[in-house]
């Protein structure tokens, strides 16, 4: 058995294995060990991992003429050796097989919606309507910063947040409300670095503001449950509750470059 | 020789085949352009359904669910004994015409679910314009039906979701659609005006007066006293400077305006 | 798209208000739907009939594919032409100053392919213009209207670049020996400077219908266009840059691929050390240049975010979001084709194997930097997938998904990439300078370094607000290209005379290594196309953003697979006419002999560089 993995093309197969358990289990279940939130990748990013690492191991196995021969030299055996006859007729069977079942599970009909393409973070508009008027959205930051007490917006950005949001996005701001787990999307969690860490306030106004139904086309399908928070929040409580949610999740808002300042 | 010319046929080819099959690969998003049909009043049955049937296999997005697989009914063919939608429809929600159903279900098309299918349809005002939305009604009337789309469908849906595109809230019926009137004088009793302004006559005299108004001052003044009613009074009603609100800007669309800027300028 | 429509009639309504008289016009022309107004709106107003015609068609395959493959490989043939002049003279002068005359052989070769490419050029040009003006006149006339003095320059000095490079490469035999020859290469630098002008002067073209100056508006009328504001308009010089340096790398790139070629039917051994030391040069020029290219991408990305962040982020977060991905993907090949080539070339530099062991390990970091490059932010997922991961933001992965790692593993991709060179230029040779060993432990010591700057930004990157992490990328990008400069630096003083391990066996390469130059030129040429499509197309449905709308049936911007289809059109076209072409120049070559003493090269790799 040994000597099977020692050529180059069993190191190969070794070295796949065990990217593909690494890959497609590793990142699920080995983060958690150490207290790090993960979950299973997605096929599409399972299969373009795999692909970079089988070019890696061809690029090594090529590299000079000797490891390239000894590379080829079991396959070779494999095609023409008569010895390895059973060998050869179950990889000519097991091959197109493999294939067939490949294409069969490609294009079976399913119920399943297609997979989309879901930008979470859409191009936001300019402007908005915001109740009735317009309000420009670009280079805008929280104006409750600049005004009053910011313990005096916290707390109402708190009762804000507890009255509205908790459903969904939860108490720790992690979106695991209560409501959570019936929505497809789930609701956003503020502590990812990926959510409003990433974001403007007035990004976050506007996806406040307009919910899922004003999301543009790129950000299809169109099942954010998101409501559109405009028809029930005045503008001063959605600034407030954005003040919140950055000051709770510890989070920094990411701010406007200036205009015309060079790196 | 050949073989070394083949073989870099082969790399050159395969190179480029395995780039297109990648970018193939990914879910397709194409930016459609905004707004790109618009029909006149005198719109006929076979333009719309034309422009209906280019929509339902492009921009409209309509044959990735249904016609393929099992997704969403077929609306083109029998789909098990009832006949194609333009059939169907008539009978699918007692009370609701054809038209009506149709456009309901593109609107909103989750309230007459078809048993058997989940809800995955998008409300389609999302990605469409309303003129293509009835495009795509007409065409599907079209379908063993007879089309009733009619250029006035086509311009009452216009008016509404443009008045409708500031608030954009018209399911929940929080803020209440301006008037979609398009006759000036229907806007003017709209919103009002005689309550200050008079009109042939009738009316009060708190602001100036309408009659003889487009030989007193030009359309951009009136335009823009509309607009900004602030910025100065006309001789004589400088007591009710500031009496007159500065909602009309938001309140009229840009056509309401415009009519009755041009109806007010030709009072001469 | 309902957004886009509410911003839309806002804007309309913005208009009537301000500008009165015009605006019923205006809403009776929008109703029409008719965008003549641009040209000619009295005209219209007069009558409202048939005006001359906004868009021509073009049988089976439609105007806008037409003009699409019209202008990419007119571009791709006008990228080479301008790309090699400008290493053809860097060659050149090595020959004159340096002494060696293979360089000059070189030059010329380079040259001659310029010179069949360049008819080529020229045709696709017209080409383009042509269908510009059959299927686009209402937007020919307008550019026109704007831009006409510029158009009989731009004619002026393609006339005389074609002159200047009949002279340069006609009269190379005639003016060799002393002051003629430095004659001779003014002309090579003259040409460059045509070819310049001449692109800078198209770019003003596209770069105005990209980026027009903040008061041109839809009722500007072309007339009353400031000539100068148009020209030099937020994004010309930022495209003028960052198409001068990609020109350099497609040169090198096509080049490369040629010298493949001939390596691969050559049925001498004196060819095939040639055209394999003209290979490595090709790709050296190819990776040499590319390693800049992502700086002035990102002063290119800059000014479209300054001149509109909304254009900005359609580009970057909106519908075009994925092509960087794919975009990643290409880059990921390029790298990882260019260090094969490197690697598999030591095998015939005597020494080289010192340095085996160490590429399986620059193999893997440049892996981990592809697969940490191409990871989406947002993934493509099914709905059991998406609920597994709780999201379409997977919550490990998304912390690759971000600028600062990508930047990172871009940065430690090019370190690796530039130490790959560094040990083929030291493979064969033995430094004989008493403090060789010192400056090997500063040059590691500042591998180590740069490393660290660049890992360590990275991930405070995580820290700090999203401002502050842009200044990162600065900061990183600066200590790997300090680490070059000075690393480079030091080795040209500790190579000073040094001891040769044994001559380079040029052309003993293994085929493998020339069909990576072949795939590095057509993922180059392919990724030019798809930076093409993507620059093009973030105009989205208007062909002056924000000036003048595209009214046409095919207005819409289509998705990526069906870009990438045309894209390949491209390439092919490409690829299949300069075969024709370089085979035609092969034909002439024969009988002429260049090759006679080009092939006792003894080069050693420090002195090809």
């Amino acid at each position: 058995m040994r000597k099977h993995f020692s050529g180059p093309l069993g190191k190969s197969v070794v070295i796949l294995g065990v990217a593909y358990l690494l890959l497609e289990f590793g990142i699920a279940y080995i983060p958690p060990l150490f207290g790090v939130d993960s979950g299973p990748i997605p096929d599409s990013v399972l299969l373009q991992y795999m692909v970079t690492v089988a070019i890696g191991i061809l690029l090594w196995v090529s590299f000079n003429e000797t490891l390239w021969e000894e590379f080829k030299a079991p396959l070779h055996a494999a095609m023409v050796e008569p010895r390895q006859r059973r060998t050869r007729v179950a990889l000519i069977v097991l091959v197109p097989v493999l294939v067939g079942l490949m294409t069969f599970n490609s294009v079976r009909p399913s119920i399943a919606a297609p997979p989309s393409l879901r930008s979470i973070h859409p191009a936001p508009p300019g402007q908005i309507d915001f109740q009735g008027r317009s309000m420009e959205l670009a280079g805008v930051e929280n104006p409750l910063r600049s005004v009053g007490s910011p313990e005096e917006h916290y707390l109402e950005g708190r009762r804000v947040y507890y009255q509205n949001c908790l459903p969904c996005h939860g108490d720790g701001l992690a979106g695991r409300g209560h409501y959570a787990q019936g929505f497809n999307p789930g609701p956003a969690s503020f502590q990812d670095v990926g959510t409003i860490a990433q974001l403007t306030e007035s990004y976050v106004f506007w996806r406040v503001a307009k919910g899922g139904p004003g999301l543009p086309n790129e950000g299809a399908p169109w099942n954010s449950a998101m409501p559109a928070w405009e028809d029930f929040l005045t503008e001063d409580e959605i600034w407030s509750v954005i003040l919140f949610m950055y000051e709770q999740a510890g989070h920094e808002p990411r701010t406007w470059e200036e205009e015309g300042e060079e790196h | 020789m050949l073989a070394e010319h083949l073989k870099i046929i082969g790399v050159v080819v395969g190179t480029i085949g395995i780039f297109t099959l990648l970018a193939n690969a990914i879910p397709q998003v194409q930016s459609e352009v905004p707004l790109d049909v618009s029909f006149g009043a005198d719109v006929s049955a076979s333009e719309l359904t034309a422009s209906g049937e280019l929509l339902f296999g492009s921009a409209g997005g309509c044959t990735a669910c249904h016609g393929l697989g099992t997704r969403a009914p077929n609306l083109l063919t029998g789909n098990g004994g009832d006949g194609p939608i333009g059939v169907r429809c008539n009978n699918r929600v007692p009370g609701e015409s054809c038209k009506e159903y149709l456009y309901l279900a593109m609107v909103d098309p989750n309230v007459y679910m078809v048993e058997g299918y989940s809800p995955i349809m998008p409300d389609m005002r999302r990605s469409l314009s309303n003129d293509q939305i009835w495009a795509l009604v007409a065409y599907l009337e079209a379908q063993g039906g007879e089309v009733t789309v009619t250029g006035a469908d086509i311009n009452q849906g216009r008016e509404d979701s443009a008045s409708s595109a500031s608030t954009a809230t018209v399911d929940n019926g929080v803020a209440a659609p301006a008037s979609s009137a398009t006759d000036p004088v229907d806007i003017l009793n709209g919103n009002a005006c005689l309550g200050c302004h008079i009109l042939n006559g009738t009316g009060a005299p708190i602001g100036p007066s309408f009659d003889g108004i487009g030989s007193r001052l030009t359309a951009d003044y009136i335009r823009e006293s509309i607009l900004d009613p602030g910025a100065g009074a006309s001789e004589g009603f400088e007591a009710s400077l500031g009496l007159m609100p500065a909602i009309y800007g938001n309140q009229l669309t840009a056509q309401q305006l415009e009519n009755v800027v041009m109806f007010l300028a030709n009072r001469r | 798209m309902s957004i886009l429509l509410d911003l839309r009639e806002k804007k309309t309504s913005l208009n009537s208000k301000q500008n009165g008289g015009r605006s019923l016009l205006w809403a009776a022309v929008a109703v029409c739907g008719i965008v003549s107004q641009f040209v000619m709106p009295d005209f219209l107003l007069a009558q409202g009939s048939e005006a001359m015609r906004q868009y021509g068609d073009f049988p089976l395959v439609g105007s806008r594919v037409a003009i699409w493959v019209a202008a990419q490989v007119h571009l791709l043939f006008a990228a080479f032409v301008l790309g090699v002049p400008m290493f053809a003279v860097v060659a050149e002068a090595v020959g004159i100053f340096g002494g060696d005359s293979k360089y000059d052989k070189l030059a010329k070769e380079f040259t001659r392919l310029l010179l069949v490419a360049y008819s080529a050029t020229a045709i696709w040009g017209a080409i383009l213009s042509f269908l510009l003006v059959t299927l686009y006149p209402g937007l020919w006339l307008y550019l026109v209207e704007i831009f006409q003095v510029s158009m009989w320059v731009y004619v002026s000095l393609f006339f005389f670049e074609s002159f200047t490079l009949y002279l340069y490469y006609y009269g190379w035999d005639l003016w060799s020996k002393g002051r003629a020859k430095l004659v001779h290469w003014t002309l090579g630098i003259l040409l460059n400077v045509w070819g310049t002008a001449v692109m800078f002067i198209a770019n003003s073209w596209l770069t105005y219908m990209m980026s027009p100056p903040a008061d041109v508006t839809p009722d500007t009328a072309p007339g009353m266009v400031q000539f100068w504001s148009a020209f030099a308009n937020a994004t010309w010089m930022p495209i003028n840059i960052h198409r001068i340096i990609a020109n350099v790398v497609f040169g090198g790139a096509i080049v490369g691929a040629y010298a493949a070629y001939r390596f691969l039917v050559a049925k001498t051994d004196e060819e095939r050390a040639h055209y394999d030391w003209m290979g490595y040069i090709g790709n050296l020029i190819a990776i040499g240049a590319l390693i800049i290219l992502p700086f002035a991408g990102y002063y290119l990305g800059r000014e479209i975010y300054e001149f509109n962040q909304q254009m900005g982020i359609t580009m970057m977060g909106g519908f075009m979001s994925w092509l960087w991905i794919i975009q990643a993907f290409l880059i990921g090949v390029l790298f990882l084709a260019g260090n094969y080539y490197l690697w598999v070339g030591m095998g015939r530099i005597p020494g080289a194997e010192r340095f085996t062991p160490y590429t399986k390990w620059m193999l893997v970091v440049l892996v981990l930097g592809v697969m940490v490059w191409a990871t989406p932010n947002t993934m493509i997922a099914d709905r059991e997938e998406i609920a597994a991961m709780g999201g379409t933001h997977h919550p490990f992965l998304g912390v690759l998904g971000v600028m600062s790692a990508k930047n990172t593993a871009v940065n430690l991709m090019i370190l690796t990439t530039f130490l790959s060179f560094l040990l083929y230029r030291r493979a064969n040779s033995r430094p004989t300078v008493t403090w060789a060993r010192t400056a090997t432990i500063v040059q590691v010591a500042l591998f180590v370094i740069s490393t660290f700057v660049v890992l360590f930004y990275g991930v405070w990157g995580y820290f700090v607000p999203a401002i502050t992490r842009i200044g990162f990328s600065v900061y990183q990008v600066l200590a790997v290209l300090a680490t070059i400069i000075g690393v480079i630096t030091i080795d040209v003083f500790m190579l000073r005379g040094a001891e040769s391990r044994g001559d380079i066996r040029w052309g003993q390469m293994p085929a493998r290594s020339q069909y990576a130059l072949f795939i590095l030129a057509v993922t180059f040429t392919w990724l030019m196309g798809l930076m093409g499509f993507a620059r093009s197309g973030i105009r989205q449905h208007w062909h002056v953003w924000e000036v003048m709308r595209d009214t046409s049936e095919q207005a819409a911007t289509p998705a990526l697979g069906y870009a990438a289809i045309v894209i390949s059109g491209c390439v092919l076209i490409f690829f299949a006419l300069v075969s024709f072409i370089f085979w035609l120049g092969g034909l002439a070559e024969k009988g002429t002999k260049v090759l006679s003493d080009t092939a006792k090269v003894e080069a050693r790799p420090g002195v090809s560089q």
